[in-house]
C-alpha cells in the first residue's frame, strides 16, 4: 500500500500503544526493497558511519579497500601520516581504483588508461596529458580523487558520511563516545587492530543483527550450549544486574555484569592460574592510573555498544568491533575485528583469541546460533506478508514496557534498547504516520546513563 | 608417494584412506567417531580469509580450538539445542589433490589436501572450498590428528557463511 508521502512505504511501521502496553514493529520493514533503498537514501547516505580503525593503516602509505554503504572506499594513510577516506573510482571513467584489498602504495594507478593518483588525492600522472592543457588549467584539479565528504575519528575509531551536513562526529556521538573512550583506556599502550578479520555474510536483514546484539533475552534459549560450556568452565552465567540503554541519537548500550569474565581486567577460572596474577597487577595499574570509580566502570563491566547504524563494540572477555554492511534487504555482509592491548603478553593474547574466536564469530560456539535465528526470522517473516488481517504482519518488542511506564531502568532481558533503535530508525527514515502512537506516550524516555 | 614416519612407511592411499574415511564420518554427523580421529591435545584450525599465516594465538580466525574446546564443540554439535546444526545440514565432501609433505616435526606427517564441502540446508545449497593442511601423528591404530587445519579458499565468506557444521 503507498505511503501518503508518495514514497511507496507504507504507514504504521512502529506501533506503540501506551493502554495495552505493546510495541509492534511491521515486518515489511525487514524484507521491502522498498525500504532497503530508503534507507539507503535517508540513513546510510546521510549519517556519520564506522569506517574502520586507525591502526588497520598504521603506517603511512598502508590501505585498506572496504565498501560501506554500497560504495567501494579507499581507506588509507597517506604518505603525510594522514588518514583518507576516498571513492574507490576512478575520476575518469569510474573504473575500480584500486583492486587489491590492502596493502602499501603512495601510487594508486587505474589500469584502464594509467591515470595515476597520489594518496593523498593528487593526479600524479595522466598519459598524453597535452591533450587535455588546452582545456585550461583546472582541469588537473577538477581530476583529482574523490574524497569522501567528511571524516573524523574518535579514539581511533575512524567514521565518515557522504552527506558533508551532519554534525560534529563527537557531538553526534553523544553518550556513546564515553564507552570507546573507557576502551581506549583499558591498557596504558593503547589497543590496536589485529590481522584476521571475520568477514561473512549472512541471509537476514541488518536489523535483524541490531536487534540480536541488544537482546539479553535470547542469551538463554538461543546460547543453551555456550552457556553449558560457561558453566563447565566453573563461570555462573545470570542475568542479574544487568541494564539496557538508550543513549540517544539510535546509539545504545548493554551493561552486563553477570555475563563473563574480562580478560587482563576480571578474572575468571577458565582463564587459569597465571592469568590471575597478571589480572590483578594490571588492574592495580588501572586503579592507579584512572581512580578506583572510573576503573571499576571500563574494567569490570562488560558492554555491548551500537552506534548507529553499522557499528557493534563487543567490550566482553575481549573485544571484537563489529561492522554491519547492508547488501540487500534479506543480505547483510559482517566484517569483525578483534581490537587487542598493543604489547600484550603472549599468553594473555593467545588467551583472548580463543576465548574470544570460541564465542564471538561464526565459526563459535555462539554466534552460528545468532545466525540461525537471523536467518530463521527472515524466512519466516514470509509467512505473514500482505497477510490483511490487522497486526498480522508485525513483530512484538513490548518487553520491559511495564517497568518503563514507571520510569524504571530497562533490564538487558527487556526489550527496551531495541524500542529506542526502532523509534529513531522510524524517525530516520522520515516516513509520515510511520510512527503510529495511542494511548499516554510517556513525555520522554529514560536515556543516557550517568557514569562520571 | 610414500613417507617414511618414525619407522613407519605410509603411502598416499593410507592418507587418502583416513581422510575419506573422516569424510565419510562427518556427512554422517558421527562426532564421537570424529573425535576419536585426533590425539588426545590436538587442535583445529579455521583460518579467517585475509590469512596470511599469522600465529592462532594473536590473530582473529574463525576457529581456533585447543583440546578443550574441539571437545565442548563436540559435545554442542551432539546436542539438541545446537540450533544452527538442528536439523543438521546436510554435507557432500570431496578431497582431492593428496599430498604428503615433510613436517618441521620428526614423527610428524603433514598432509595437505583440496576439498569442496557442499552443505544443504534451509532450502539453500552453498559451497566451502579451500585446502586442509594438517599435521598426523602414526600410531598403532593408524592416523591421527595433531593439527586439523582448513584453509577456505573464498575471499570472504559469503551468505550462508555460518560455519556451524565442520569444514
Amino acid at each position: 500500500m503507498p505511503g501518503p508521502d508518495g514514497t511507496g512505504l507504507p504507514g504504521r511501521l512502529v506501533v506503540e500503544d501506551w493502554d495495552a502496553l505493546t510495541f509492534r514493529v511491521n515486518r515489511v520493514a525487514y524484507r521491502s526493497e522498498e525500504v532497503f533503498q530508503a534507507e539507503r537514501d535517508r540513513i546510510w547516505a546521510r549519517t556519520w558511519l564506522y569506517l574502520g580503525h586507525e591502526t588497520e593503516v598504521a603506517t603511512p602509505n598502508d590501505f585498506k579497500t572496504r565498501t560501506l554503504g554500497g560504495r567501494p572506499l579507499i581507506f588509507c594513510r597517506d604518505a603525510d601520516g594522514d588518514i583518507q577516506a576516498w571513492l574507490n573510482s576512478c575520476p575518469h571513467r569510474g573504473t575500480i581504483l584500486c583492486r587489491e584489498r590492502e596493502g602499501s602504495t603512495k601510487l594508486f594507478q587505474c589500469f584502464y588508461h594509467a591515470w595515476t593518483f597520489r594518496n593523498s588525492g593528487d593526479v600524479a600522472a595522466i598519459p598524453g596529458k597535452d591533450a587535455y592543457e588546452a582545456a585550461g588549467e583546472g582541469f588537473l584539479d577538477s581530476m583529482r580523487l574523490r574524497a569522501v565528504p567528511r571524516l573524523e575519528s574518535h579514539e581511533g575509531f575512524v567514521f565518515v558520511s557522504f552527506d558533508p551536513d551532519v554534525p560534529p562526529l563527537l557531538e553526534y556521538l553523544g553518550d556513546a563516545a564515553d564507552y570507546m573512550t573507557m576502551i581506549s583506556q583499558q591498557h596504558e599502550a593503547g589497543m590496536e587492530v589485529l590481522p584476521g578479520t571475520q568477514m561473512y555474510g549472512v541471509r537476514g536483514n541488518w536489523k535483524l543483527g541490531v536487534e540480536n546484539a541488544m537482546d539479553g533475552y535470547h542469551f538463554s534459549p538461543t546460547h543453551n550450549t555456550f552457556v553449558g560450556y560457561l558453566r563447565e568452565t566453573g563461570f555462573a552465567v545470570t542475568d542479574d544486574d544487568q541494564y539496557a540503554y538508550n543513549l540517544g541519537n539510535g546509539h545504545s548500550l548493554l551493561v552486563l555484569t553477570g555475563h563473563g569474565g574480562r580478560i587482563s581486567m576480571l578474572w575468571e577460572p577458565r582463564f587459569g592460574e597465571d592469568e590471575k596474577v597478571r589480572t590483578e597487577a594490571h588492574r592495580a595499574e588501572m586503579d592507579r592510573r584512572l581512580g578506583p570509580e572510573r576503573a571499576r566502570y571500563v574494567a569490570d563491566e562488560s558492554h555491548i555498544l551500537f552506534v548507529w547504524p553499522n557499528l557493534l563494540l563487543f567490550d566482553l572477555e575481549g573485544l571484537s568491533i563489529r561492522q554491519l554492511e547492508p547488501v540487500a534487504a534479506d543480505r547483510t555482509d559482517v566484517r569483525a575485528w578483534q581490537l587487542a592491548p598493543r604489547g600484550e603478553d603472549a599468553d594473555t593474547r593467545a588467551l583472548r583469541m580463543k576465548t574470544m574466536v570460541s564465542f564471538v564469530g561464526p565459526g563459535g560456539l555462539a554466534t552460528p546460533d545468532d545466525i540461525e535465528a537471523y536467518e530463521a526470522v527472515q524466512r519466516g517473516i514470509e509467512a505473514t506478508a500482505a497477510d490483511t488481517r490487522p497486526g498480522m504482519d508485525y513483530s512484538d518488542m513490548s518487553r520491559g514496557m511495564v517497568d518503563e511506564v514507571k520510569g524504571v531502568q530497562g533490564r538487558s532481558i527487556d526489550e527496551g534498547a531495541m524500542r529506542g533503535f526502532w523509534r529513531h530508525w522510524v524517525d530516520a527514515l522520515g516516513v509520515e504516520d510511520g510512527l503510529a502512537v495511542s494511548g499516554d506516550r510517556p513525555e520522554r524516555f529514560l536515556e543516557g546513563r550517568n557514569v562520571r | 608417494m610414500t613417507a617414511l614416519i618414525g619407522g613407519r612407511e605410509i603411502t598416499r592411499a593410507d592418507v587418502e584412506d583416513f581422510l575419506y574415511d573422516e569424510a565419510e564420518i562427518l556427512d554422517a554427523w558421527k562426532y564421537d567417531d570424529w573425535l576419536a580421529l585426533f590425539e588426545p591435545g590436538a587442535r583445529f584450525e579455521v583460518p579467517a580469509t585475509d590469512w596470511k599465516g599469522e600465529s592462532f594465538f594473536e590473530s582473529g580466525s574463525f576457529v581456533t580450538d585447543d583440546w578443550d574446546l574441539l571437545r565442548a564443540r563436540v559435545k554442542r554439535l551432539k546436542s539438541r539445542k545446537a540450533h544452527a546444526e538442528n536439523p543438521p545440514s546436510r554435507t557432500h565432501r570431496m578431497i582431492s589433490n593428496v599430498r604428503l609433505r615433510e613436517a618441521d616435526e620428526p614423527g610428524l606427517l603433514r598432509v595437505t589436501a583440496s576439498f569442496i564441502v557442499h552443505r544443504a540446508r534451509d532450502g539453500e545449497f552453498d559451497a566451502y572450498v579451500g585446502r586442509y593442511d594438517h599435521l598426523l601423528v602414526p600410531g598403532d591404530e593408524g592416523l591421527r590428528f595433531r593439527r586439523r587445519r582448513a584453509v577456505l579458499g573464498h575471499e570472504h565468506l559469503t551468505a550462508g557463511a555460518r560455519l556451524s557444521f565442520i569444514l
